[in-house]
C-alpha cells in the first residue's frame, strides 16, 4: 500500500470517528426517585415468645418488661393453643392498666397522615406504602369509633408484627 | 306446570339436596348423612406411666413388693374387683389421725366403666416413654423417630378431624398436663400435608387458670362487637398485605367469632374461680384439677373431641406409695368426668364414647429407691413398661365386654386414632393419607 492510499484511509476513518460520535441527551421526565423494596421479603424469622412480649411491652410502655414478669407472660402465652387469642388478651390486659403510653385519640384524627407513618415506624420499623397509607386514612376518617387502641391492637397482634 | 310435574321436580330437588356432597376442608367430598358411632369422643390418656400389676391385674403389693395376701383392685371406678384388706395406702388420710392413705375412696359410678363397656386387657404400647407414648395415642403412628420440644412428626386425630370430617378448630381441645415433655405440642403436628392450620385448641390449666394466668390475663378487657369489628377489620387487612403463606403459620387459628368465645371462656373460668364454683372431682390431686378444667371446656364448648392428659402416677419413679394414691386419684377422677359428662352436660350425655388408655407402662423389676413405706420404686424402660390396657365406653361400646389376656394381648395404642376416625365415619380416609401404623385397627374392628 501506498502512502498516498494510507493517508486517504486514514483521513476517512477519523472523519467517520468525528460524524459517529454525539453528545447523549439527558431526558427528565420529572418523577422522583424512589426506593423500591419489598418489606414483606426482609421479614423471615419468626419472633419467639419473649422476644414478642418484651417488644411490644416496650412499645407501649416506653420501659422494658422485668425478667420475672417476661417469664410469667411467656408462660401464659405459650399455654393456649390459638396463640393470638393469647396475644390479644394480654394487650388488652396491658391498655386496661391505664399506664400504656400511646397517643390520643385527638392527636390521631388531627393528623391522620402522621399518626400512621410514626404507628408504622413503631410497630413494623417501616414506612408504609401508598396503599397502606390510604387504607388507615380512610378507615380511621371515615369512622368515628376507631381509636388508638384500636389500630394499635391491630398493628400488636396481626402477622407483620410476628415477624423481624 | 301441572301440579303432579311440580311435586316431582319439587321432590327431586329435595332428595337432590339431601345427598349433594359439600366441600370439606381437604378438598374431597363427604356425602350428607353419614351416621357416626357418638357425636362426642373423650380420651383420657391415662398417663404417667401405670403398670399392668397394680392396675388391671389387681395386685397390688404382692407382685411389687412381694407382700403375701396384699391383691386387690385399687381402681374402682375402672375395673371391676374386690378391694386389697391390707396395708391400705392408697386412699384418704382419715381424719382425726391414724394411718396415713387408710380411708379409700368411695367409688363414684354406680357400675365400673368396665362393666359399662369394652375393656381390651391385655395391649402393647408401642413405647415406653411418656412424650413419645402420648404422640403415639394421638397420631395412631409408631413415632419411633420422635423428638422432644418438637411437635409430632405425624398428623395428629385433630388434624384429621379437622380436615376429613370438617370439624372447626372449637370442635377440638386438647388440655395438657404441663409444659414439660413437650405435652402442649401434642394439639398438631408439623406434617406438611397437615400441620397448624388443623390443629386443636389447647389449654394448659394448671398456667392459664393459675396465679400467672390471673395475673397476666386476668385484668383484660372485654370488648364489644363495635369494638371488636374494626380491630379485626384492620388487622385482616394487615394479614394480607404481609401475605404469609400457610407453611409459614405458627399458631392454630380459630374464627374472630371462636376467639372471641375462648376469651369468654377464660373470663368466664376466672369468675367461676372467684365464686368458688368450678366442678371438680371431690378428692383433689394434681389430676384431678387437670381433669375438671377439661369438665369446663366440655360443658361450655361441647367439643367433637377433647383430649385430657394425666400424670400423677409418675412419682412411681422415688415413690410407690404415691404412685398407688395416684392411680386411685387417677381413677376417681376418670370416674368423675364420665360422670360429669352423663349428668352435667345434657347435649353430651348417652351421646359420647370416652377411650381410656396408658401411654405406657412401668417395669417389671425395682428400681432401688425405697419410700416411706419401704416399698421399692418403679422406672419404666423394660418389655413389662410396654404392656398396658385400653377401655371404651358410651354410645355403641359393647357392654361388659372383656377382650384379650396375658396369654392373649389384643390391640395395640397405635389404635386409639384408629378407634376415633372410625366412630366419626372417616377412618378410611385416615388410613388412606398413609400416615397411621399399618397394623393399628379400629378398637370396634378388634371385637
Amino acid at each position: 500500500m501506498s502512502m498516498h492510499n494510507l493517508n486517504k484511509i486514514l483521513i476517512l476513518g477519523f472523519m467517520a470517528l468525528s460524524l459517529g460520535c454525539k453528545k447523549e441527551k439527558v431526558a427528565e421526565f420529572g418523577v422522583a426517585e424512589q426506593l423500591i423494596q419489598d418489606e414483606r421479603t426482609s421479614k423471615i424469622k419468626n419472633k419467639s415468645e419473649a422476644e414478642y412480649i418484651s417488644i411490644l411491652y416496650t412499645n407501649l410502655y416506653q420501659k422494658p418488661i422485668s425478667p420475672n414478669q417476661l417469664f410469667k407472660t411467656q408462660t401464659v402465652l405459650v399455654s393456649i393453643g390459638d396463640r393470638s387469642v393469647a396475644n390479644e388478651m394480654l394487650l388488652s390486659n396491658y391498655f386496661n392498666t391505664g399506664q400504656v403510653i400511646i397517643p390520643s385519640d385527638a392527636d390521631m384524627r388531627n393528623d391522620i397522615d402522621a399518626f400512621v407513618e410514626n404507628s408504622y415506624k413503631k410497630f413494623f420499623l417501616r414506612y408504609p406504602n401508598e396503599a397502606e397509607k390510604l387504607f388507615f386514612k380512610n378507615y380511621i376518617g371515615g369512622n368515628a369509633k376507631v381509636s388508638v387502641e384500636m389500630v394499635f391492637t391491630a398493628m400488636s397482634v396481626c402477622n407483620e408484627y410476628q415477624y423481624y | 306446570m301441572r301440579r303432579k310435574e311440580f311435586l316431582q321436580k319439587a321432590g327431586l330437588g329435595v332428595a337432590g339436596g339431601a345427598a349433594l356432597p359439600y366441600i370439606l376442608p381437604s378438598g374431597s367430598l363427604f356425602a350428607r348423612g353419614g351416621v357416626p358411632k357418638a357425636e362426642h369422643v373423650v380420651l383420657v390418656m391415662f398417663a404417667g406411666g401405670v403398670r399392668q400389676q397394680e392396675s388391671i391385674l389387681q395386685r397390688y403389693l404382692e407382685d411389687s413388693q412381694g407382700v403375701s395376701g396384699a391383691a386387690g383392685n385399687v381402681m374402682f371406678n375402672l375395673f371391676d374387683g374386690p378391694a386389697p384388706t391390707k396395708k391400705i395406702v392408697y386412699g384418704t388420710d382419715p381424719a382425726g389421725g391414724g394411718t396415713a392413705g387408710s380411708v379409700p375412696i368411695p367409688q363414684l359410678l354406680g357400675s365400673s366403666l368396665e362393666s359399662q363397656g369394652t375393656v381390651f386387657r391385655e395391649v402393647a404400647a408401642q413405647s415406653a416413654g411418656h412424650y413419645t407414648g402420648q404422640t403415639v395415642l394421638v397420631t395412631g403412628n409408631r413415632s419411633a423417630a420422635q423428638g422432644l420440644k418438637v411437635r409430632p412428626n405425624y398428623p395428629t386425630i385433630f388434624e384429621y378431624l379437622r380436615r376429613h370430617a370438617g370439624f372447626s378448630a372449637t370442635d377440638c381441645w386438647m388440655i395438657s398436663s404441663s409444659l414439660t415433655n413437650s405435652y402442649n405440642l401434642l394439639n398438631s403436628s408439623d406434617h406438611p400435608d397437615y400441620g397448624l392450620q388443623y390443629g386443636a385448641n389447647m389449654f394448659v390449666p394448671g398456667v392459664v387458670f393459675g396465679s400467672y394466668g390471673r395475673e397476666v390475663l386476668g385484668n383484660s378487657k372485654t370488648y364489644s362487637q363495635e369494638e371488636l369489628g374494626p380491630m379485626y377489620f384492620m388487622k385482616n387487612f394487615l394479614d394480607k398485605s404481609f401475605g404469609l403463606g400457610q407453611d409459614e403459620i405458627n399458631t392454630i387459628t380459630n374464627t374472630d367469632e371462636d376467639k372471641t368465645r375462648i376469651k369468654e371462656f377464660i373470663k368466664y373460668i376466672y369468675a367461676k374461680q372467684s365464686s368458688g364454683q368450678i366442678a371438680s372431682p371431690p378428692v383433689g390431686s394434681g389430676d384431678a384439677f387437670n381433669i375438671s378444667y377439661g369438665a369446663e371446656v366440655l360443658k361450655y364448648f361441647k367439643p367433637k373431641i377433647l383430649t385430657v392428659n394425666l400424670t400423677g402416677v409418675d412419682t412411681c419413679h422415688s415413690n410407690f406409695t404415691g404412685y398407688l394414691k395416684n392411680l386411685h386419684r387417677a381413677d376417681h377422677a376418670t370416674g368423675w368426668l364420665w360422670n360429669y359428662i352423663q349428668t352435667q352436660i345434657p347435649e353430651m350425655a348417652g351421646n359420647t364414647i370416652m377411650l381410656v388408655a396408658p401411654e405406657c407402662g412401668r417395669n417389671l423389676n425395682p428400681n432401688p429407691i425405697l419410700d416411706q413405706n419401704d416399698w421399692y420404686a418403679f422406672d419404666h424402660s423394660d418389655r413389662n413398661a410396654q404392656r398396658v390396657w385400653s377401655l371404651m365406653v358410651g354410645k355403641n361400646v359393647p357392654q361388659g365386654m372383656s377382650v384379650g389376656n396375658e396369654a392373649n394381648p389384643v390391640g395395640r395404642l397405635t389404635d386409639i386414632v384408629p378407634t376415633i376416625a372410625d366412630i366419626f365415619g372417616v377412618w378410611d380416609d385416615v388410613k388412606n393419607a398413609g400416615l397411621v401404623d399399618p397394623m393399628g385397627k379400629s378398637l370396634f374392628e378388634r371385637i
